[in-house]
């Protein structure tokens, strides 16, 4: 058995992430956080929105996954995401931006609709500044 | 001097010509930029999607235990190709060198070797449309002046009808005909099933350890959204794959016409010079002639 898996990640727009790692955690849409250690049986489950850890030399590092699927093998993870982002591809200021404007939309949502809407703009913003460590990114 | 007059306007208008091709390639260029900087970035996760689809489909395909919905149908439980489904993409405009030929070229091999009956043809761009007119080939679905902007909602329909068609068993596959982008100035006309599936021994039970995915939450779950996604995004591919390959195909087709042009008026204006000189050296010798006499 391998010790470390290939951890790949690619969304439509581009190839965000590829590299040897000992672990993976992965937020999944129905099920919460799955771990993945080397030699896990295969598996293809829905990816959810939030953070991708993954360690490496025993340090843990993050990047933003939202949506999309993950398949899971004995040696390999393979991420296709719908959006994702390494930590440097962050733009801070959009994203405390966007989660002013959520917050905004989230008090005059009229509808459920427009309300889900504005709650996921937040999450999402939310998840992006906790990548990135800012403080209005905690306690989320 | 009629021959001179003559000469002149022709290099003035092979000149105009020049004018609008080197405009052309220009414009091709940079939308070749754009479609080309698109279809690179969706490749490698085409592929990878293609390789995932590929592993799980292989090992769960004949297990009883699955119940496969609307969209999974296609690809768990392949059916005897009587009917078909064929998508034909080519361009709009002309002034592309082979691009249309070529294309159109392999879409009628196609279509007189096809054992199946075609029963849906779905064209896009305008040349494609005239193709299947000519055939007497009703296309169910035509989509002209499409931008890239506009791509995903043609890949959505066709991707939903065809899997509706499947399911109500009206088709048996889908096919995509196509120029496949080989580099600015190398395209590939191709014909590709998106369903069912083409599966080689290499994808089915390559390796006798890896037993079939755990589908979680639940196998229909997972496959009603990721098979249409699949479908989808080989659709998205195949159409950028087009447009990337229509635009270099102008580009280098205007590029040849220009310097086509360069050299005409190279050789025109030699002529020309040729001529006059030849009018200048009559004149010389009967002013010459004229004063010895």
């Amino acid at each position: 058995m391998s010790q470390l898996i290939k951890l790949e990640v690619v969304t439509p727009e581009r190839p965000v992430f590829s590299a040897e790692v000992a672990e993976v955690q992965f937020p999944t849409a129905a099920r919460g956080y799955y771990g993945i250690l080397p030699g896990h049986t295969p598996l293809m489950t829905e990816v959810g929105d939030g953070l991708l850890y993954y360690f490496q030399e025993g340090q843990k590092h993050w990047i933003t996954v939202f949506g999309g699927f993950a398949e899971v093998g004995p040696d390999r993870v393979t991420i296709l995401a719908r959006e994702s982002e390494t930590m440097d591809m962050i733009d801070l200021e959009r994203a405390e931006a966007s989660r002013q404007r959520a917050l905004k939309l989230l008090k005059e949502a009229q509808t459920e609709h427009d309300m889900a809407n504005a709650q996921a703009k937040l999450d999402a913003s939310l998840i992006r500044l906790q990548a990135a460590g800012h403080p209005s990114g905690h306690g989320f | 001097m009629a021959g001179l007059q003559d000469i002149r306007r022709r290099i003035r208008s092979v000149k105009n010509t020049q004018q609008v091709t080197k405009a052309m390639k220009m414009i091709s260029a940079v939308k070749l930029r754009k479609s080309q900087e698109r279809l690179v970035a969706l490749r490698p996760y085409a592929s990878k999607m293609m390789e995932v689809v590929r592993r799980v489909v292989g090992r769960i395909r004949g297990d009883s235990e699955i119940q496969p919905g609307p969209a999974a149908q296609a690809f768990l439980s392949p059916r005897e190709e009587k009917r078909i489904r064929v998508v034909l993409v080519a361009s709009d405009k002309g002034l592309c060198g082979g691009f249309n030929a070529n294309v159109l070229k392999a879409a009628t091999a196609f279509v007189s070797e096809c054992q199946a009956e075609i029963v849906h043809v779905d064209v896009i761009g305008k040349r494609a449309a005239e193709w299947a007119k000519k055939r007497r080939l009703v296309p169910a679905g035509e989509y002209l002046n499409i931008p890239l902007a506009g791509f995903q909602r043609v890949v959505t329909e066709i991707s939903q009808g065809a899997s509706e068609q499947y399911h109500a068993g009206e088709i048996d596959a889908l096919y995509v005909i196509y120029n496949y982008f080989n580099s600015a100035v190398a395209q590939t006309p191709t014909v590709f099933r998106v369903f069912p599936m083409a599966m080689d021994r290499t994808h089915e039970g390559r390796d006798a350890m890896e037993v079939p995915h755990l589908l979680e939450p639940d196998p229909n779950s997972v496959l009603e959204t990721l098979l249409p996604r699949f479908v989808e995004t080989e659709l998205l591919r195949n159409l950028l794959e087009s447009s990337a390959s229509e635009h270099g195909a102008r580009m280098a087709a205007m590029d040849k016409a220009s310097n086509n042009a360069g050299e005409m008026i190279a050789k025109l204006t030699l002529t020309m010079n040729k001529i006059r000189q030849a009018s200048i050296t009559n004149q010389i010798i009967e002013i010459v002639s004229g004063a010895n006499a």
